[in-house]
């Protein structure tokens, strides 16, 4: 199982936090990846600046609404095919 | 013995008059708390000089930690009086009553406090004590949680004088009155706000005084901690969680802020999880922390809960919708929520620290403005008569 942490703190919430949630959400369903991705919610990584921070094996992405499908797929789905 | 009070009131004006001639001050000690209702002699601006020096002077000297009895003689000496009559410009009832359970009373010409026990009206005797000249009703006693207790300005006694009733409202029926409404459990503003509502009905809706009542209510302390902000100095981390995990377990518990609340996840080796439910699309969803009674996002969700006490501290405004909005399952309803109705003193742990990663301008809110924000809370907790103590790290 892939664990994926996304940052609703308050930088990142202004940043979008809960738009990446459900775009990735939405991307995890289309390729049915339900069983093997699993997104939590975490509180401050300590890297504001790079709102919103995503986290996957101690590595912090900094992910946008209009970035998140690139990121899937550069970033999660590699992970788990 | 642990208690403290609650305590609220409603003034009415004399008709046409911008200021209230009558003024109540809420004064909470570290061992007590007092209430001081003082009316001044006539009505508008004169009468508010009056009665505001009078509870000004039994304020500060009070959280100065003066005795009652040496404020109730320097009230006394420094009161103007009237050079014809001799009668001072202001009468004043005080009442204190101390954590450990002491009660005291002191009334001067004011119309008797009214005292409800156990569903019943409790006789408050005559003893008068010679202070200055003056003669001062004096009532020791022990207070009980449940204890009631109903200040007036004479404007309730006088209400109706004339017209609807030929000798005003007269002290035993107000007492009466006040016994029907007294429902336990009720706000002590409630309550107030019944007798002073009916003696503006009385008055048709031109009250020819000033009429206060102030109710105070005997409780269980209930304390909540809410921590927010990280250290300055991140050594002081453990220090700073230690402060807000004292107390026993009737303490409520509050993390507002993401990296405070990772620390406080830390310092007490407990994980911390964190909800992807937004059930308001304007808040970051909440934490859990095992044996932390709400974790929240900081700033956004202070903001909000700092809105919802301003509302609350105007009660003649709000109406079923503001305690719809107050039962909402968001973490700012829910920690607006534990304030007002479950909890009489707060003590917060500010962290100041400061995020630089907030300073950057792409973030559209104040966010970096924690003792901003922190400010304001307390003076919204206070406007709603909360007892507020800060620490800072």
């Amino acid at each position: 199982m892939l664990n994926v942490s996304i940052c609703v703190g308050s930088a990142c919430h202004m940043k979008g936090s809960k738009e990446v949630i459900a775009k990735l959400k939405e991307l995890i369903n289309a390729h049915g990846l339900q069983g093997r991705v699993l997104l939590n919610g975490s509180f401050c990584t300590g890297n504001c600046e790079y709102a919103v921070c995503v986290v996957i094996d101690d590595t912090v992405f900094s992910v946008r609404p209009e970035t998140t499908e690139e990121f899937f797929n550069n970033e999660i789905l590699p992970r788990v095919s | 013995m642990n208690i403290t009070t609650e305590m609220a009131s409603r003034s009415l004006n004399h008709v046409g008059e911008i200021l209230c001639g009558d003024r109540v001050q809420f004064v909470h000690r570290k061992d007590s708390d007092i209430l001081v209702l003082a009316d001044g002699m006539g009505s508008g601006v004169r009468a508010n000089m009056l009665s505001t020096l009078t509870s000004q002077i039994f304020g500060k000297m009070l959280l100065e930690g003066a005795a009652l009895e040496e404020c109730v003689e320097t009230v006394v000496d420094t009161l103007p009086a009237d050079p014809r009559t001799g009668a001072s410009y202001s009468t004043f009832t005080v009442l204190q009553i101390f954590h450990d359970g002491r009660g005291i009373l002191f009334e001067y010409e004011n119309p008797g406090c009214i005292f409800i026990r156990d569903g019943e009206l409790v006789h408050i005797p005559r003893n008068e004590q010679i202070i200055s000249g003056k003669a001062i009703n004096t009532f020791r006693f022990q207070a009980k949680v449940g204890d009631t207790f109903l200040i007036m300005s004479d404007g309730t006694i006088h209400a109706g004088l004339g017209s609807l009733m030929s000798f005003g409202w007269p002290w035993e029926e107000i007492a009466a009155f006040a016994l029907r409404g007294h429902v336990p459990g009720q706000s002590p503003l409630r309550e107030a706000v019944r007798i002073c509502d009916t003696c503006n009905e009385l008055y048709g809706g031109k009250p020819g005084d000033d009429t206060t009542v102030a109710c105070v209510h005997v409780t269980n302390r209930k304390q909540l901690h809410l921590m927010t902000g990280p250290a300055l100095d991140p050594a002081d981390d453990v220090r700073m969680v230690r402060a807000f995990m004292s107390g026993d377990r009737t303490v409520r518990r509050v993390v507002s802020g993401g990296t405070s609340a990772s620390i406080v996840s830390r310092v007490l080796n407990r994980p911390m999880t964190v909800s992807m439910d937004y059930n308001d699309s304007d808040l970051p969803p909440e934490g859990y922390i095992e044996g932390i009674d709400l974790v929240t996002e900081g700033v956004l969700t202070l903001a909000r809960v700092i809105q919802i006490l301003k509302e609350y501290a105007e009660p003649e405004r709000i109406g079923e919708q503001f305690f719809k909005k107050l039962d909402e399952a968001n973490p700012a309803s829910r920690l607006a929520r534990m304030i007002i109705e479950d909890c009489t003193e707060i003590r917060l742990y500010v962290g100041t620290a400061v995020n630089a990663a907030y300073q950057n301008p792409d973030l559209p809110l104040e966010l970096g403005l924690r003792k901003n924000v922190t400010n304001q809370l307390s003076e919204a907790l206070e406007a709603i008569g909360k007892k507020v103590e800060r620490e800072y790290y």
